[in-house]
């Protein structure tokens, strides 16, 4: 009978065309608008990196100076001073502080002229704690952070324009007026968000940044920071200065061996703290928090307000057509009374209407499934073009396609079970004297 | 009034007219909110910077080689942009409105102020006049001149002037009590060392570059200060001002200019005051734009849902309609049932629509910290819906209305 019903669902689509366009038509909108937004937030709320977000650890101290109220905020990053004492007593299995600079790059190439890059200063643990995949070559070893060397990981970007598609590790890379020899070339890497350097909670997504050299170095060069410095009190002139000062602007980041340990990192940073007290630092109560991967994110505000406010507003949406559908259904249902009465008079018990009304409304919702996924595409290319964080973020992986199919038939049966109900409810009796 | 009979008539079919209503409840507490967002963003987007934005474009260069004598560099830009016919001002700067990346400082007026007491403000500096470049107003005192002017590098001890502009809002918010701002003292963050600097001049307005929203902040966005410097820096960045109208081709000369003498530096992108705004706010136009999509679909959608009830209610009652006619109603009497009941049944959807409309705007007050929503909105919402049932009831009412009385004399 299941056969037979879908053939009968099929065909009364075309019974009523306009009231049945209607409710494909009705469906498939509110399944596009609920999906495509939900796709982007799913995305933006991810977990950048499963298997070790609770490991890797922001620790945020406060340096603020005395007088600032007792509820006064946590400096957002770390100090020069903090950050280089921390990696310097490498408590934790790896750690790394990361600030961003700007290097302007020579190619050397007289059809390619001098241009601005971005870049970032972390150390070599860097590239371990957050799962950097190399295309060639690798990291920068321990001793090079030791020694301030002259190296550099580019991104697959950068090679690609300065060398072609050419090995480019172990060649020379001028920017910034100096000379720095290629270790390795990163491979398909594109975290969403960029969690490792997030910018006032600014997050970027699937982009990163093209040259990465020692922070060492880069703090020798006198880089200046390029992302935001806050200072609770003067800093002073020059950079030496700067670096000594109580500012805050790098981000840190210390990976545990489990989450288990992360009390106890805990307790070493408000050590570390007590010990910098009687060096006549932080003049406040001990004070610091731990963040792993997931909490920053959140703690960032990483999800736009206005990503959740278009979710909520598309699922209200999804609300008012599934209730539209409820009522079309209705209205097409009713007006078949008479086919109920004779199919009950010739002895179809209740379930069997009911099951054949079923089906019928799940056609429909097949077929306005199929309209929501092909509009949600639509959805999410609009939703790309908005800018190119969004482009990131803005693809509809399998299972949201799962999904979008799974909610369509959802809603279609959700939306057929009253009408379907009221149909089975028909007496026949009433239906074949009135014909 | 024929109220009670509709009324009883759609008691013996409930489930129709519950489900427009509620569609109509849904439909207005959305439709209110969604429109109030748009308005609050656009707005906001609105805003007026200050600035003549359509004559002011900004231009900038970033060194790849250290520049030996900065001053001089910046001397000569400032001279070669001058020459461009049709160019009217030009100032070096640290940052441009609008343009997001700031510098920003704690203030006090007194010494002794607790430094988490002062006023964040932001600071632009540059040697030129932001009055004219930017064509700022000055209500109060005198623009800054050459004279204030101090240079400031990476070595100089005394990095503050003794003159400073600030706006307006950023003067009613350090001294509320004070009648005018000029003359006072500006501590530039507190204690022993903070440097002092004296108000002499105030403009209607400036943001900053990060026009901060209104109402959290309030007025955040316009607590700019202007000080007299020279900063010595590496990095150069121009704010230019042109004649009415010559804007495109001062900037395409400004380039040209400028890439002469770019020994060592790179010319990074040329933005308009216009593009700064459109990139500052890009998001809260998508979000308009969305939310202006969504509201017209949802009253497509909502008028989609009456049409068919409407045509059903029709055609189970072709009957009863052709007895009506057959014992004297008018077609017009058989149109005003239709437009009643449909009246009705919105009336019901609104009531409940303006409880959801007040439910949901509570829930973006506590988790979107939106603002509460205006009884204006909720009093076009009803008017729109009312509107709309009406408009979408009219064709199946004028097909009941055409109904023929020798219809009852049928049997079907």
């Amino acid at each position: 009978m299941f056969a037979y019903y879908l053939r009968l669902g099929f065909r009364s689509l075309r019974r009523n065309p306009v009231l049945t366009a209607l409710m494909v038509i009705t469906l498939g909108i509110g399944i596009a608008a609920s999906m495509s937004t939900l796709t982007v937030l799913v995305i933006m709320s991810g977990n950048p990196i499963p298997d070790k977000s609770a490991q890797l650890l922001v620790p945020l101290l406060d340096n603020n100076p005395k007088d600032f109220a007792a509820d006064a905020k946590l400096p957002e990053q770390m100090s020069y001073v903090d950050a280089t004492n921390l990696l310097a007593q490498h408590h934790a299995k790896r750690q790394t502080a990361v600030y961003g600079f700007t290097p302007y790059v020579e190619s050397g190439r007289k059809d390619i002229p001098p241009f601005q890059s971005d870049g970032i200063a972390p150390t070599h643990d860097f590239f371990a704690m957050f799962k950097v995949p190399f295309l060639h070559g690798g990291p920068w070893g321990a001793e090079a952070d030791a020694n301030k060397s002259d190296v550099a990981v580019i991104s697959t970007k950068l090679s690609e324009k300065l060398f072609g598609k050419t090995n480019p590790v172990g060649r020379r890379l001028r920017f910034n007026d100096r000379d720095y020899q290629i270790t390795g070339v990163i491979g398909d890497w594109a975290p969403l968000p960029r969690y490792y350097r997030l910018i006032a909670g600014n997050p970027t997504y699937g982009d990163i940044e093209d040259v990465m050299i020692p922070f060492s170095t880069a703090v020798g060069q006198e880089f200046g920071n390029q992302g935001s410095t806050d200072c609770s009190s003067d800093s002073g002139n020059g950079w030496q200065a700067f670096l000594r000062s109580e500012c805050v602007w790098i981000q840190y980041w210390a990976e545990i061996d489990s989450p288990s340990a992360r009390q106890a990192y805990g307790d070493y940073i408000a050590a570390y703290i007590g010990e910098q007290k009687k060096l006549g630092r932080f003049p406040r109560a001990v004070n610091y928090k731990l963040y792993d991967v997931m909490e920053w994110l959140d703690h960032q505000g990483v999800i736009g307000k206005d990503s959740r406010l278009q979710t909520w507003l598309a699922l209200g949406f999804l609300l008012v057509c599934l209730v539209n559908t409820i009522g079309l259904l209705l209205a097409k249902f009713t007006a078949r009374a008479g086919e109920v009465g004779v199919r009950r008079a010739l002895g179809a018990p209740k379930g069997e209407i009911f099951r054949q009304f079923l089906i019928e409304a799940g056609v429909v919702g097949v077929a306005g499934g199929m309209l929501g996924l092909l509009l949600s595409f639509g959805g999410l290319w609009l939703i790309a073009r908005q800018s190119r964080s969004m482009e990131a973020v803005a693809h509809m992986s399998m299972s949201m396609l799962l999904a979008t199919i799974a909610l369509a038939i959802a809603c279609s049966v959700l939306a057929g079970l009253l009408p379907t109900w009221r149909a089975c409810q028909i007496r026949p009796a009433v239906q074949l004297k009135s014909q | 009034m024929e109220i009670r009979p509709i009324f009883s008539a759609m008691l013996r079919s409930k489930t129709g007219a519950i489900l427009i209503a509620a569609q109509v409840a849904l439909t207005l507490g959305i439709l209110c909110n969604a429109l109030y967002i748009v308005n609050d963003r656009l707005q906001l987007a609105n805003r007026p910077s200050g600035v003549v934005e359509d004559d002011v474009f900004m231009l900038s260069l970033s060194p790849f080689r250290k520049v030996a004598d900065v001053k001089g560099m910046q001397l000569e830009d400032e001279a070669a942009l001058r020459r461009i016919p049709g160019v009217k001002s030009v100032t070096w700067t640290n940052q441009v409105p609008l343009g997001r990346s700031s510098s920003n400082t704690g203030f006090a007026t007194r010494r002794d102020q607790s430094p988490d007491s002062t006023i964040v403000a932001t600071t632009y500096t540059g040697p030129g006049s932001f009055v004219d470049t930017l064509g700022l107003k000055l209500v109060e005192g005198r623009d800054l001149n050459a004279s204030d002017v101090i240079d400031v590098g990476p070595d100089t001890a005394d990095s503050i002037p003794r003159t400073a502009i600030i706006t307006e809002a950023l003067a009613k918010k350090l001294y509320p009590d004070a009648k005018s701002a000029l003359g006072k003292q500006m501590f530039y963050s507190t204690g022993e060392s903070a440097k002092v600097s004296t108000i002499v001049g105030v403009v209607e307005r400036l943001q900053t570059p990060a026009a901060q929203a209104a109402p959290e902040n309030e007025g955040k966005g316009e607590f700019s200060v202007i000080y007299p410097i020279r900063e010595l820096d590496q990095y150069t960045q121009y704010l230019v001002r042109t004649e009415p109208g010559q804007r495109a081709r001062v900037i395409a000369d400004a380039e040209k200019a400028l890439s002469t003498r770019m020994d060592g530096r790179v010319l990074l992108p040329t933005f308009t005051m216009n593009e700064l705004r459109e990139k500052r706010y890009r998001a809260d136009h998508a979000l308009a734009g969305m939310l202006i999509s969504v509201v017209v679909l949802l009253l497509l959608v909502t008028a989609s849902g009456i049409v068919g009830m409407a045509s059903l209610w029709v055609n189970q009652r072709r009957k009863q309609i052709g007895v009506r006619r057959a014992l004297g109603a008018r077609r017009f009497d058989i149109l005003r049932y239709f437009l009643t009941e449909n009246l009705m049944v919105t009336t019901g959807g609104i009531v409940g629509g303006i409880a959801l409309a007040l439910g949901l705007n509570q829930l973006l007050v506590s988790t979107l910290e939106l603002q509460r929503l205006p009884l204006g909105y909720l009093g076009f919402g009803m008017l729109a819906l009312w509107a709309l049932g009406l408009l979408a009831v009219l064709g199946p009412a004028w097909r009941a209305a055409r109904v023929p009385p020798a219809v009852a004399t049928r049997s079907v």
